[in-house]
């Protein structure tokens, strides 16, 4: 789908694919928990618009489908129960890829191209590029990506690329009836959720926050909690980021190792220039008889 | 017998090499018969296998290797196959040389400063036997990178069954076994190519020239041919 879309960054890529010469508006989608009614139309539509085969749901005890998405389910309303000083909150988020401005499934990929970043911020799998190897899933804070056990794919919500390249809603955008959820640019959807958590803390909600985490660099998808200093308990990581092994790996590890290798040879190359053979002594007339002493 | 076949112009020390060593043939000794031999090269070829399969994916730099294998979903395939008969072979190797790979008290020092002192031409070689403290170093370097990479290896391989937390340190312990394990393998070739001419012959046709055995392996020279110093 990347016709019309430009490609800011690519996993396993030697050099960046982008011409840096168009601009495009970095888009967003909006999700506003505190409206959520746990409809369920977004999972519906998601797998309507996307073509992607039932899942088998599983009872997991509330209205929940199942216990965490999936490989073919990518959009999952999570349903919560938390007590807490003051009373208890029924909690519906809905779970999916955050399409992160810093992704760790990209950073981890090692197939080139198989995971992409387009200029207006979407984070999409590229299957014919996927070798199934799920190393993304190893680098998400989010526990997005998702390897298929029949086509040893993985796969995740694209953010409806195909819609949003044409300028139309995602999926689940278009059939949500409780105007939770919104897509536009990531400006203008900063600004509702402005709009929104300050209302939030005017009716109740003191610590009502959008949830935008700075540590993966921002997410595409943005999320408003009416209990913003709590966002585990709608299951959303404190202060996600990339996690460390990756960035050790990436970042050190494997430097360190083109070094180390490289500097083998070259120690190897070197250690003949300076010393030699070893040993080297003319071998004609010690065939036969130890030398005299 | 071993004269007539001189006499044909047979290449006595290879033939005897197919199921002896330690013996001196002629102006040769036969330092590795033939199924050591084999067992070297299965397990050097299963290594070079892994490499070529792996290294695309340890960095996109080696993209042309994996095409080499049709491509990095066919590494992804074959990677781990050879990771397994790189494991059998290194096991049934570590099995075939353990006992002569058993280190001194005093060969231990080959871990740091020995290693140094040989690399700088400064040590003595009088009492070497068949293998260096080196050589040994290396062996049980071998060992230790094939259960290092079977123990990530097997993790990294089916990406459902094992936990998240988990894999990440297997990428890390994959990684920095290689490293090592590669590191290591630079110095063996080495050695055993252009800085110690009359090395490599003891893996290919099984033999070695008395001088070099003097040289190297003095220990083990003496021992052979009954020679006082």
């Amino acid at each position: 789908m990347t016709a019309n879309l430009e490609i800011v960054r690519s996993s396993a890529s030697t050099w960046g694919g982008a011409s840096g010469l168009r601009s495009l508006p970095v888009v967003s989608k909006y999700i506003d928990t505190s409206i959520c009614i746990g409809c369920k139309s977004c999972e519906v539509s998601c797998a309507e618009w996307n073509d992607l085969p039932p899942v088998k749901t599983v009872q997991t005890g509330t209205y929940q489908t199942m216990p965490e998405t999936h490989a073919a389910f990518w959009n999952l309303i999570k349903f919560r129960e938390q007590e807490h000083e003051g009373g208890f909150a029924w909690l519906f988020r809905k779970d999916q890829c955050m399409h992160c401005s810093d992704p760790g499934c990209l950073t981890a990929c090692p197939a080139p191209g198989a995971i992409v970043q387009y200029a207006n911020g979407i984070v999409d799998v590229n299957a014919d590029q996927c070798i199934g190897c799920g190393y993304c899933a190893t680098g998400c804070p989010f526990d997005i990506p998702k390897f298929h056990e029949k086509t040893a794919k993985m796969q995740k919500c694209t953010l409806c690329v195909d819609r949003s390249r044409l300028g139309l809603e995602p999926a689940c955008v278009k059939s949500c009836p409780s105007g939770c959820l919104h897509y536009g640019t990531k400006e203008d959807m900063l600004l509702l959720a402005a709009q929104r958590v300050a209302h939030l803390k005017k009716t109740g909600f003191a610590e009502a926050a959008l949830y935008d985490p700075p540590g993966v660099g921002g997410t595409t998808v943005v999320t408003v909690l009416a209990f913003g200093n709590h966002p585990e308990w709608y299951g959303l990581p404190k202060d996600p980021s990339i996690p460390w092994t990756v960035k050790l790996w990436k970042n050190v590890l494997r430097p360190f190792g083109f070094i180390a290798i490289v500097g083998a040879i070259i120690g190897a190359f070197g250690h003949h220039l300076y010393h030699g053979n070893k040993g080297h002594i003319d071998p004609a007339p010690l065939d036969d008889e130890p030398p005299q002493a | 017998m071993s004269s007539v076949r001189h006499q044909i112009g047979l290449d006595v020390g290879a033939l005897e090499a197919r199921d002896t060593e330690d013996v001196v043939v002629g102006k040769e000794i036969i330092r590795h018969r033939l199924s050591s031999r084999v067992i070297h090269w299965l397990v050097a070829d299963f290594f070079l296998l892994c490499a070529a399969t792996g290294l695309p994916v340890f960095s996109p730099v080696f993209g042309w290797l994996g095409s080499l294998f049709g491509g990095l979903a066919v590494c992804r395939v074959v990677h781990p196959l050879a990771g397994l008969a790189f494991f059998a072979s290194a096991a049934v190797m570590f099995r075939h040389w353990s006992q002569e790979m058993e280190m001194t008290a005093q060969e231990r020092g080959w871990v740091g400063p020995k290693l140094l002192e040989y690399l700088r031409d400064e040590a003595n070689h009088d009492q070497i036997g068949k293998y260096n403290g080196g050589q040994k170093v290396f062996f049980y370097t071998a060992a230790l990178a094939a259960l290092g990479f079977l123990g990530s290896g097997v993790v990294l391989w089916f990406p459902l069954t094992f936990p998240g937390v988990l894999r990440q340190i297997a990428i890390l312990l994959h990684n920095l076994t290689f490293i090592a394990f590669f590191t290591s393998i630079v110095f063996h070739v080495y050695l055993a190519t252009i800085a110690e001419p009359g090395t490599f012959n003891a893996m290919t046709r099984g033999t070695v020239s008395k001088a070099w055995a003097r040289i190297h392996h003095p220990k083990w020279y003496r021992e052979l041919t009954g020679s006082g110093k």
